[in-house]
């Protein structure tokens, strides 16, 4: 049908023979399906390069984005450029085939980035931990590696217990969709908002929770649990513990974001599996991937089932002090019975400071009321026992057993040459038995001169520990229960009682934190550390003495809240580190975007411009674009339908203007060589009419001897220049239009400008783009005249770019009327900046005209109220 | 604009009953069913413009659909709409003649413009066959 449709063009084109009324028919079917595949190509157009700006700005950004942020917005570019192709194809058949193999080329080399193919993890579903070495870390996670291998390494006691396995995480996540229904619903929530990541975080859990164990696993475990028991001789509690894959990545700590069942019997154990399951979704979990840009595939969650310890006490070791990089004590915390309040932050700790050296002594002790404990139930599950005697106040460690643990945590830090936070527990037997351990990370302490004192300073509290440096201000915001966090505003200082591992999802949001009980040791503290969020523990009153919405600066080095901001203290504050830089889901975006972004094709009137030519999506969208405005205007001119044929512009006299009407951009058809204003019902159109014509030009500018020599020289050079050499549309000013559309080239004295927009009730497919470029006089004064056009936009909100002396101003998604305004300050612009390059060497000129454009589009802007009615007539 | 058709294919019932609601509560004609078998089904009985399905769908998923209503009715337009972001998915879709793909979550009144370029686009073609057919008369 193409093929008779194009031989049937042609007849008239080459005949000039009148259409017959069937024949006319058909040629404006034709015409208005042409026009279709040309607005829908601006529409992909458009949409691709919305899509570019996104990318571009989620890489140079700090915010926080997923993996289906980079898959959704690549599938969305790619699927656009397709579309470009295809509608130039139906625009110009046969004359841009070769584009769709470039297309395909190119998308297969994004396709790794946005869909990369994960490796099947191979291996058993359950091991036993006794056959667990570091080599395992892939299987096991590392928590649970560390742990095996510091046994067999080191001969350090742990307890017994055995590893669900990525391979069984792996099986249970593919029985029944699960993790395709995961992915599914992640797509289709925003999860950048904290009340969708809530509803998503808390709709997924139940569906793991709901969800039954696989048959194969549910049997291995069974095994592993059989076995645990024969060995033993009797029923064996386990506490179960997250071990997640990737817990390792680049500096990441995941502290706390997932949770650990205690003392958990045999027939729960099912249950208990699928909750630590389900913390991978929890809100910290999801939160902290989102902020550290960790994919969701890479974090496997392996789980460790391991004896439970019955401990009289338990608790925290750090090798080194985490606040203080130069401070090479080892700190003890400890609590009476299970360590949970310890790393939980829940409750106050004794700590001993331990000085290093053979033998290692104690330096500093510190022994709080402890008025509470965590114990074993008998059957399963923990409770807490109130303190009672004198053991509330007592040491829960002797002096040996303290340096004992020093000791212990010397020789792991030594094996991993590197400072270690070590898990511990004391069993009845007063056995030390290591419950996990991890790489430790150190702040650097500041010093007087980064955190100034002023005793003029309103101190409002002072106290507590320092538990991450640095130094903040905001508005107190008082957290007490779940609904508060949902509230949470950004850039506030959070203000709790005790320091919870789940507020670690506020941290993304706040500025500071204070709490009034908790320690250093605590999940809370290693988050703050980690996101460098300054945070003061342990500080008396902290929620009832400040109140919400109070603005203070705290500064956790100090350990000191001040009244309101302190603008000499905040002076000090070490530049934020941009977390999502660098991270795996940063590296897969800015991989795609290599292929996407970069725009090689610069220049339509180059040799290269052609397919073969293109490199990225971004080429492909920029030739096309060229190429379609280029087909619309040579088939409206190059044949003999006057209906369609260009027209000469009458304002009540002839102007040298031309109009080509694309589709529905006249009232009534228009058989003549002349096209009177009033019939034009293009929007756009007479959007920018109203601007050109606002003010009549009062001609160029008195040129300085020097611009004029510069033009000359350029005229002589630049055949474009002159008058006499007429190029395909560089001679004459043409406006192409319909209803919603319109593209104006124009050549006015020495400039070419393109405005092309597309203007209608639809606000998301609206948008304006400006180019100008070429020009008389040398370099740097065309150079001077693009940045003097784009000091004129940029206040208004155009995005500009430059590259050499062409310019591009670009807005986008504005409702009718205010794109009519904009069109009408790029009309007035047109006009009005003919011929200013010849004196751009002169500033105080400049700055002349400058004011003076800027009050003309003042007082144009401000003649009437603009509305769709004044710019089209009734 | 000439009245439109469309129908809605999406295994998600919860999602499908909102989306008819919303769409037939701005003046579409809209019907739903849930599964690529049930759309082929309808479409032998009733004239459709416009078709929006799902991808991921049990039994027939929506690349069959789509190659199989593509096969019997080239005329009708095909708008697949997805949970489940696939750069591939898309590409193969395209080629197999779907007029867009679109993710959900998309915004109402998007997807009712794309549903009515689809719908024009249909529109052009007949027309252009009519003509072409009047021609060779």
């Amino acid at each position: 049908m193409i093929k008779r449709l194009r031989s049937f063009f042609s007849k008239f084109q080459d005949s000039g023979q009148q259409p017959s009324a069937a024949e006319a028919e058909a040629l404006r079917i034709a015409f208005k399906d042409r026009y279709h595949h040309f607005k829908l190509l601006l529409n992909a157009n458009n949409r691709a390069l919305e899509v570019m700006g996104e990318i571009e700005q989620a890489l140079r950004g700090r915010a926080p984005f997923g993996m289906q942020f980079v898959r959704s917005r690549c599938t969305r570019v790619s699927t656009d450029v397709f579309q470009i192709v295809q509608h130039i194809n139906a625009l110009a058949p046969k004359k841009y085939e070769s584009l769709l193999a470039r297309f395909k080329e190119i998308q297969s080399r994004i396709n790794p980035f946005v869909h990369p193919q994960a490796a099947e993890p191979r291996g058993p579903l359950v091991m036993p931990l006794s056959n667990v070495d570091r080599a395992s870390a892939d299987l096991t996670g590392p928590k649970m590696a560390n742990l095996a291998e510091l046994a067999r390494q080191l001969g350090l006691t742990i307890p017994h217990g055995f590893v669900v396995t990525s391979a069984g995480f792996e099986c249970f996540m593919k029985s029944g969709e699960l993790q395709a229904e995961i992915n599914r619903r992640t797509q289709a929530a925003e999860i950048e908002r904290p009340d969708h990541l809530y509803a998503l975080s808390t709709a997924i859990q139940q569906l793991i929770i709901q969800s039954p164990l696989p048959d194969e696993l549910a049997l291995a475990i069974a095994e592993a649990c059989q076995k645990m028991e024969t060995a033993a001789g009797r029923q064996v509690p386990l506490a179960v513990r997250s071990s997640a894959i990737g817990e390792d990545l680049s500096g990441a700590s995941f502290a706390g974001q997932y949770r650990s069942v205690l003392n958990v019997g045999r027939e729960t154990l099912g249950e208990a599996f699928k909750e630590v399951v389900a913390s991978k979704y929890g809100q910290p979990a999801m939160t902290y991937r989102l902020r550290r840009g960790i994919r969701d595939e890479d974090v496997p969650m392996c789980v460790g089932c391991l004896q439970m310890v019955n401990a009289k006490a338990g608790g925290v070791l750090y090798t080194r002090n985490p606040v203080d990089i130069r401070d090479d004590a080892l700190i003890v915390h400890a609590t009476w019975g299970l360590p949970k309040t310890v790393v939980d932050g829940t409750a106050p700790t004794d700590q001993f400071n331990i000085r290093r050296g053979s033998p290692p002594t104690i330096a500093d002790r510190r022994i709080p009321h402890k008025p509470q404990r965590y114990v074993c139930y008998a059957e399963e599950g923990v409770c807490r026992l109130t303190t009672t005697g004198d053991q509330a106040d007592r040491p829960c460690l002797t002096d040996a057993q303290a340096l004992a643990l020093a000791e212990m945590g010397m020789r792991i830090e030594n094996y991993y040459g590197q400072p270690q936070d070590v898990e511990w527990a004391l069993d009845g037997d007063d056995q030390l038995v290591l419950l996990q351990c991890r790489p430790l990370q150190q702040s650097t302490a500041r010093t007087t001169d980064m955190t100034p004192v002023d005793s003029r300073w309103p101190v409002c509290l002072q106290g507590g520990q320092t538990a991450s440096n640095g130094v903040a201000a905001g508005k107190v915001f008082i957290v007490t229960k779940e609904a508060d966090a949902l509230q949470f505003p950004k850039g506030a200082i959070l203000v709790t009682v005790q320091a919870l591992p789940r507020w670690a999802m506020l941290l993304d949001r706040a500025a500071a934190v204070i709490t009034e009980q908790g320690g250093l040791a605590g999940h809370l503290a290693n988050v703050a550390r980690e996101f460098q969020i300054p945070a003061i523990f342990g500080m008396p009153e902290a929620t009832t003495r400040l109140s919400s919405l109070q603005a203070v600066t705290v500064d956790a080095d100090g350990c000191r809240i001040y009244e309101g901001r302190i603008e000499a203290l905040l002076a000090h504050r070490d530049a934020p580190r941009n977390l999502m830089a660098g991270s795996r889901i940063w590296q897969m975006l800015d991989g795609a975007a290599q292929m996407i972004v970069p725009l090689n094709l610069l220049n339509p009137d180059s040799p290269d411009f052609k397919p073969d030519r293109c490199r990225t999506f971004h080429d492909i969208t920029r030739f096309c674009h060229e190429k379609a405005v280029h087909e619309m205007f040579r088939f409206g001119k190059a044949h003999h339908f006057p209906e369609r044929s260009s027209k000469q512009l009458r304002a009540k006299v002839p102007m040298q203007w031309w109009i080509l009407n694309l589709d529905d951009g006249f009232k009534t058809e228009v058989e003549g060589h002349f096209v009177e204003l009033e019939n034009i019902i293009s929007i756009p159109m007479r959007a920018l009419w109203a601007g050109i014509t606002a003010q009549p030009w009062e001609g160029p500018p008195p040129v300085d001897g020097k611009g004029f020599m510069s033009v000359m020289f350029q005229a002589t050079t630049n055949q474009a220049l002159l008058p006499t050499v007429r190029t395909t549309m560089a001679n004459r000013n043409y406006f192409m239009i319909s209803q919603n559309y319109c593209s104006l080239q124009s050549r006015l004295g020495f400039h070419f400008s393109i405005v092309e927009a597309l203007v209608s009730e639809r606000t998301a497919e609206n948008y304006i783009n400006f180019h100008f470029k070429g020009g008389g006089a040398d370099f740097a004064r065309r150079l001077k005249r693009v940045q003097f056009i784009r000091d004129l936009l940029e206040p208004y909100g155009f995005r500009i770019t430059i590259k050499e002396d062409h310019l591009n101003a670009r807005i986008e998604q504005y409702i009718m009327s205010t794109m009519i305004q904009y069109l009408k300050i790029l009309g007035f612009l047109t006009i009005h900046t003919r011929q200013l390059d010849m004196i751009m060497a002169n500033p105080a000129v400049l700055a002349h005209y400058r004011q003076k454009i800027l009050t003309d589009i003042d007082t144009m802007l401000a003649a009437k109220a603009t509305t769709t009615e004044e710019v089209l007539p009734a | 604009m000439e009245s439109l058709r469309a129908l809605f294919v999406d295994d998600e019932t919860e999602y499908l009953q909102t989306a008819i609601k919303r769409m037939k509560k701005r003046g579409m004609d809209v019907t739903g069913v849930s599964s690529g078998s049930e759309a082929l089904a309808i479409l032998s009985e009733q004239a459709m413009d416009v078709v929006v399905m799902d991808m991921r769908m049990p039994g027939m998923d929506g690349i069959q659909a789509l190659r199989e209503i593509k096969q019997r009715y080239p005329l009708v337009e095909v708008i697949m709409l997805t949970g489940h972001a696939s750069m591939e998915a898309a590409i193969q879709g395209m080629e197999l003649g779907a007029f867009d793909y679109l993710m959900k979550p998309i915004d109402i009144d998007e997807l009712i413009y794309k549903i009515q370029d689809a719908f024009q686009k249909r529109q052009l073609q007949i027309k252009k066959i009519e003509t072409m057919e009047k021609m060779r008369r």
